[in-house]
């Protein structure tokens, strides 16, 4: 639960109080139920004793429980390159390359020319390439990589940075090199300790007590930041980023009450420092609806009154950037659950802001698994403070997450088109949905992979898989992939559905069926299995299982493959039920109102 | 803080039963004495009486009496009878 993480371990976090703790925190946060397990290699540059500590800390309250590997002091490319065999039979999930700007081999000499300085680039990275290639194709793990942070000395003072001989010219431009490694391979990721030590700055990055006495690029606290930004990372690839901001209105959107003072007489605007700063506020939380992050109102307002506050001239939210509305004088608690049930996302996966610390205790006491970050009451922090909370975190941007808003925007829509409706029936009907549904390709593999760690709920087996291991089944031919798209006359819900079956013979075994919750009750499962059936009439498959494996979420699937007409089998365990189905030539397919065609979005063009 | 709850955290930066650590063991006879307990040691001294030592100073101690006469843990009483102190605390 959010609110269970101990406080030294929350932002701000207390450093001094960590390190003190560490076994005793360690100990707390090893208790919790349902830790994911993973196995990380932490191949260092330098001494990576404090670097695997504190990365312990930070997964553990993220719910992730880390099994490691640690490579021998500036050990990273000998094990990579060697192929150490311990490295090799620990078969990580996650490769964290911990270096830092100590490990570049040649910067270019001064007055280098700058064919020289290409050359510098080149070999460099060259260097890494060798490590990350292996990684990748022998071991197919997820790579975390440092950039490259700069160092505190400038023998050429400001040259260092104009000059492409320059050390700190330099590594932005191998900065800028990873950055292009990291776009055009998905499998690879970038932990940016630039961005890291910038912040801390480089006095309390770099220690060099802590260098001289034990090869600590960091200093203790920088090594917090490292391990907490890692962390970060690893919980987004794990699907354990939040989706929704909840936020209150008066004094937390903008300055002043709606009710009392009106709407001439709210603070917002640049005419006023007060009034900026929530302006400045409003301008934060847009990006993070532009990026994915659905918004949601719960404000102690009439509902008249709420929404006449974004028609202030100089408010940068507007009411549609809400894909939920509550306004009214009920408590706090009882709207965020509503907002959750009408959203259909759980309720771990709010964050709530609201500037009175009342409203924070009560959210807290009743909702233990809603985050309610300690905003305090300046709302010149707010935006601070959500950010180094890094609720949102997400390690890759899909053209989906874009439109995820304007998904739940619509469904609003939707909603209110369902009630005209005499039957359900006729309600699907009218929606005109079509589906695209086919085998796995390139151009979706990012998102079938972000669909697979994060979806909980409409998930039958909830197996996580990492990009190289998606990469790897789709160019498989002993696996059966089906990715399913789904648009209707309100709009594209993007890819909603994934289907892994694994072949054996004259079976297929399902061995991951999920679907979003975007596209409940929509019949898509019943689209999916006909499409599951003609690849298995095509193959000659006869027989299709499937496992249901419960999990404290996925109970709404309880019911999926006996409503699909398959047969629970004999000896299923107690913790998973075993299901099979004949497939018949005399298949008759099951979706009534969803039309297949070969692209979804275009149909309705 | 007092020199038994000065003891008592070091107890739990070595990942000790409470009340291990006496104040007049050799630290390399000490288990879990390694540089992640100095680090946190550092962190530890820095809280108690606002002194900041540096790797240097903690490298070159070798008892837990030098420690806790760099992180200026009441160096009038001695080890012994802190030691006592902390038996008559459990009575």
């Amino acid at each position: 639960m959010q609110n269970t993480v101990p406080q030294p371990l929350r932002f701000p976090v207390a450093v001094a109080d960590i390190l003190r703790q560490r076994q005793t925190l360690k100990s707390e946060l090893a208790k919790q139920a349902n830790l994911v397990q993973t196995r990380m290699a932490i191949l260092g540059g330098s001494t990576t004793a404090e670097v695997k500590s504190m990365l312990e800390l930070f997964l553990l309250a993220q719910g992730i429980q880390p099994t490691f590997y640690e490579s021998g002091y500036n050990r990273y490319w000998d094990d990579v390159v060697c192929e150490n065999p311990v490295l090799w039979n620990f078969r990580p999930d996650i490769v964290f390359v911990h270096t830092t700007w100590h490990n570049v081999s040649q910067f270019p000499e001064p007055l280098a020319p700058a064919v020289e300085v290409d050359g510098c680039v080149r070999r460099e990275m060259t260097r890494f390439e060798s490590v990350w290639g292996r990684l990748h194709s022998k071991l197919g793990a997820l790579i975390i990589q440092n950039n490259f942070d700069l160092p505190r000395l400038r023998p050429l003072g400001n040259l260092e940075a104009s000059e492409s001989f320059g050390r700190i010219n330099y590594l932005l431009r191998l900065n800028a090199e990873f950055a292009n490694y990291a776009r055009d391979h998905s499998h690879f990721l970038i932990n940016d300790i630039l961005y890291l030590s910038a912040q801390l700055g480089l006095a309390a990055w770099f220690d060099p007590g802590y260098w001289y006495n034990f090869h600590m690029a960091l200093s203790p606290g920088a090594t917090v930041a490292l391990a907490r930004n890692v962390a970060a990372i690893v919980k987004s690839v794990y699907g354990k980023s939040k989706k929704c901001l909840v936020l209150d209105l008066d004094n937390t959107l903008w300055g002043g009450t709606i009710g009392d003072d009106g709407l001439q007489n709210l603070l917002l605007g640049r005419d006023h420092p007060l009034g900026e700063a929530f302006v400045n506020f409003q301008q934060y939380v847009r990006e993070l609806r532009r990026r994915g992050v659905i918004l949601a109102v719960c404000s102690k307002n009439d509902a008249e009154n709420a929404k006449e506050g974004f028609s202030h001239p100089d408010s940068a939210l507007k009411l549609e950037d809400f894909s939920a509305f509550k306004a009214n004088w009920d408590p706090k608690p009882d709207n965020l659950r509503r907002i959750a049930e009408e959203l259909n996302i759980g309720l771990d996966s709010i964050v709530f802001v609201d500037d009175s610390p009342a409203e924070r205790a009560i959210v807290r006491d009743e909702l233990p698994d809603v985050a309610v970050p300690e905003v305090g009451s300046d709302v010149s922090s707010f935006a601070d403070i959500l950010e180094n909370e890094r609720y949102f975190e997400t390690h890759k941007l899909v053209p989906d997450d874009l439109s995820r808003s304007a998904y739940y925007s619509s469904k609003a829509r939707g909603s209110a088109h369902e009630t005209s409706f005499g039957s359900y029936g006729d309600f699907l009907a009218s929606l005109q949905m079509v589906a695209e549904i086919g085998a796995f390709t390139p151009v979706y593999l990012e998102r079938i992979t972000q669909l697979i760690n994060k979806t909980n709920q409409f998930n039958l087996t909830t197996r996580r898989y990492t990009s190289s291991e998606v990469e790897a089944i789709s160019g498989d031919s002993a696996f059966i992939t089906l990715y399913g798209r789904l648009a209707d006359k309100f709009g594209d819900n993007g890819l909603v559905s994934v289907l892994i079956g694994r072949i054996s013979n004259d079976t297929v075994e399902i061995d991951i069926w999920l679907m979003s919750c975007r596209v409940l009750k929509r019949e898509m499962e019943l689209a999916m299995l006909d499409a599951l059936v003609e690849e298995c009439q095509v193959r000659g498959i006869r027989k299709i299982t499937g496992v249901y494996i419960p999990s404290k979420k996925n109970s709404v699937v309880a019911g999926h493959y006996a409503s699909l007409g398959f047969n629970r089998a004999d000896g299923t365990s107690a913790n998973s039920e075993l299901w099979h189905y004949t497939v018949l030539p005399s298949y008759s397919p099951k979706s009534r109102y969803i039309r297949r065609t070969a692209d979804a979005f275009v149909a309705l063009s | 803080m007092t020199s038994a709850d000065f003891l008592l955290q070091m107890d739990e930066i070595l990942g000790l039963r409470a009340g291990t650590i006496q104040g007049f063991e050799k630290l390399d006879e000490l288990e879990n004495w390694d540089s992640l307990a100095l680090i946190s040691f550092i962190a530890l001294a820095q809280s108690h009486s606002g002194v900041s030592t540096s790797p240097q100073q903690i490298v070159s101690c070798s008892t837990v009496a030098d420690l806790l006469r760099i992180a200026r843990v009441d160096v009038a009483t001695s080890p012994t009878q802190v030691a006592k102190s902390r038996q008559s605390e459990s009575v």
